[in-house]
């Protein structure tokens, strides 16, 4: 029976590529707005990244490349064995550069995300209760504009923080992008999902070695 | 309240109705799993539908639907179970022996997000051998979970079988602080080995330990990795006592020819307030969640006063139904052809005819006469 393998559209596809090539594992060209593709005896289903653990949780696939930012928004139950290196980013608080925010000195606050639930999760931790107000993007706007108080949000490079007048204030988790595998495909399709990971993880032990 | 009248029809979600095929279906599910259970002995209980809300603790506790009665006293429909069939053990059945095997077959009710194989209302058919140890009455309650699994047309299943006491083993020594070891836990079950050296960093766990930990984490797949297992984990006696107790069983389970149906899952590590030995779950390519669990829970029966041992297992009837659609395994349950009484004489005739035919153990349809 064949594998089904959920690939992230966005920002993680280039490194899937690139990591799926230096496997040696066939990998689909890209046909524009096909979104399901069947190669090999694989196929591959081409989903927006926030939804890649909502088809492996439910087994629609098999296996998938999810980010841990994605993971921890979503709390899909998912085995998440390899940590593929790549994608790899921070999630953090940030707030307007030069203005002291210490969230635990003010009775309320708003925070900007695209991650509501990690950020209610943040704040809640910390004994805290934050107003969160769920943004699609642009989200590093949403404190110069008067929306929110500060924004929790993925930081690569920190670039866009900074065009945007904001500062990093705490970090909320790091991330990268991992192999996801579902539940019962792992043990009910044994086979085929332990050749991918052993594929996959080799690929990885190569290319930390080669750097 | 939409202007089209759909309103007074909506269902709240998290239910189901189930009608005619769809639920003869269930019946006949249900029909073959229970004949399994009585095959091995195991007793029906019929459970009351609510019970006192602390009789329901853990986990549990938190997805009760519960309401306050007459009296004042807070109640809880029931969520599952075991809970229950522990109380009447050590309440009701306190004087009979042990062991006891007890089956039951029906809804419990929770509240969940409906998701992944998750309603509200679930229907559960389920047994527990209550008084047995470890590994005739584990191998037992296995081989029955295998046989239900064979007698509803489940196809290419496979047993995941693990060992709470393996982990439980290994960090009981380790000084591990308890948010530590909660958090290990956690990504264990996600078989996250990169998660589990991120927890350990800086904890002071020893490096023989943390390997340990990792390796647990990916300790899963064909039952004959648990020989490697017994030497990695050689180290620590309580889990090296937790795997020989599993091989027990699986070598049992194998020699009764079910070894193609097993597989290993160390880093099956929930419930660790609840499960004391083995714990498993059942798998079938077709179906994203598993279909059955169930493992050892030695401690729950202390709580209601009389402490037995205890091990058992559940099929979602849900689950079940779902994986045999998509495995073509139930085949048809369309009925016989009814015969359908012709409208004449009068009305007391035609039921008289009815009576006749039903004794005969005819199928009947008896139409209205509006013609």
């Amino acid at each position: 029976m064949s594998l089904s393998v959920a690939l992230p559209k966005g920002k993680l596809l280039a490194g899937t590529e690139a990591l799926w090539r230096r496997a040696g594992l066939p990998f689909p060209e890209s046909e524009g707005r096909r979104l399901v593709i069947e190669l090999d005896g694989v196929r591959f289903l081409f989903v927006k990244d926030m939804d890649v653990p909502t088809y492996v949780e439910y087994g629609v696939a098999d296996c998938g490349i999810a980010g841990r930012d994605v993971l921890l928004e979503t709390g899909a139950d998912v085995l998440e064995p390899v940590d593929l290196g790549f994608g790899r980013c921070r999630l953090v608080v940030a707030a307007p550069r030069g203005t002291p925010f210490d969230y635990r000195r003010v009775a309320s606050f708003r925070i900007a995300t695209k991650y509501p639930r990690v950020a209610a999760a943040h704040f809640q931790e910390r004994g805290v209760s934050a107003e969160v107000v769920k943004l699609n993007g642009s989200v590093e706007l949403a404190p110069g504009l008067g929306l929110a108080d500060g924004i929790v949000d993925v930081v690569e490079t920190g670039r866009t923080l900074e065009e945007n007048g904001l500062a990093p204030v705490e970090e909320v988790a790091v991330s990268s992008a991992r192999l996801i595998v579902n539940r019962a495909s792992y043990h009910a399709r044994r086979t085929a999902v332990a050749a991918l990971l052993d594929a996959l993880r080799r690929a990885v032990a190569e290319s930390v070695e080669a750097r | 309240m939409n202007g089209f009248g759909h309103g007074r029809v909506q269902a709240p979600p998290g239910v189901q109705c189930f009608v005619g095929e769809e639920a003869r279906r269930r019946r006949r599910i249900e029909e073959r799993v229970v004949s399994v259970f009585e095959g091995w002995s195991y007793e029906e209980i019929i459970p009351p539908l609510f019970d006192y809300a602390d009789v329901f603790l853990g986990e549990l506790s938190s997805k009760t639907y519960s309401f306050v009665g007459r009296d004042g006293s807070l109640l809880a429909l029931r969520p599952d179970f075991t809970s229950l069939l522990a109380k009447i053990a050590a309440g009701r059945l306190l004087q009979q022996p042990a062991p006891m095997r007890l089956y039951y077959s029906g809804e419990v009710l929770r509240y969940e997000p409906p998701k992944a194989g998750r309603q509200s209302e679930l229907f559960q058919m389920g047994c527990e051998h209550l008084g047995g140890a470890p590994p005739t009455a584990d191998a037992e309650v296995l081989a029955i979970a295998a046989e239900c699994l064979e007698a509803a047309g489940a196809k290419d299943y496979v047993l995941s079988l693990g060992h709470v006491g393996v982990f439980a083993g290994l960090v009981a020594e380790s000084g591990l602080d308890a948010g530590r070891v909660e958090a290990l836990r956690e990504r264990i079950e996600s078989k996250d080995e990169a998660g589990v050296r991120e927890t350990l960093r800086g904890s002071g766990a020893s490096a023989r330990l943390g390997q340990a930990l990792e390796s647990l984490a990916s300790f899963a797949g064909e039952l004959g990795r648990l020989r490697e297992a017994q030497e990695a984990f050689a180290f620590s006696p309580p889990a090296a006592a937790a795997l020989d107790e599993l091989g027990q069983s699986a070598g049992a389970l194998a020699a009764a020819g079910l070894a193609d149906r097993l597989a290993l899952d160390l880093a099956e590590v929930r419930g660790l307030d609840y499960y004391t030995g083995l714990v498993f779950r059942a798998y079938a390519p077709g179906l994203g969640f598993e279909v059955a669990s169930g493992g050892r829970y030695d401690s729950l029966l202390a709580r209601f006063g009389r402490p037995l041992r205890a091990v058992g297992f559940m099929i979602g009837l849900d689950r079940l139904a779902l994986l045999l659609e998509r495995q073509g395994g139930l085949g048809s349950t369309s009925q016989p052809r009814a015969e359908t009484l012709e409208p004449r004489g009068g009305l007391g005739e035609r039921l008289r005819l009815a009576r006749e035919r039903r004794r005969a153990g005819a199928r009947i349809r008896l139409d209205g006469g509006v013609r």
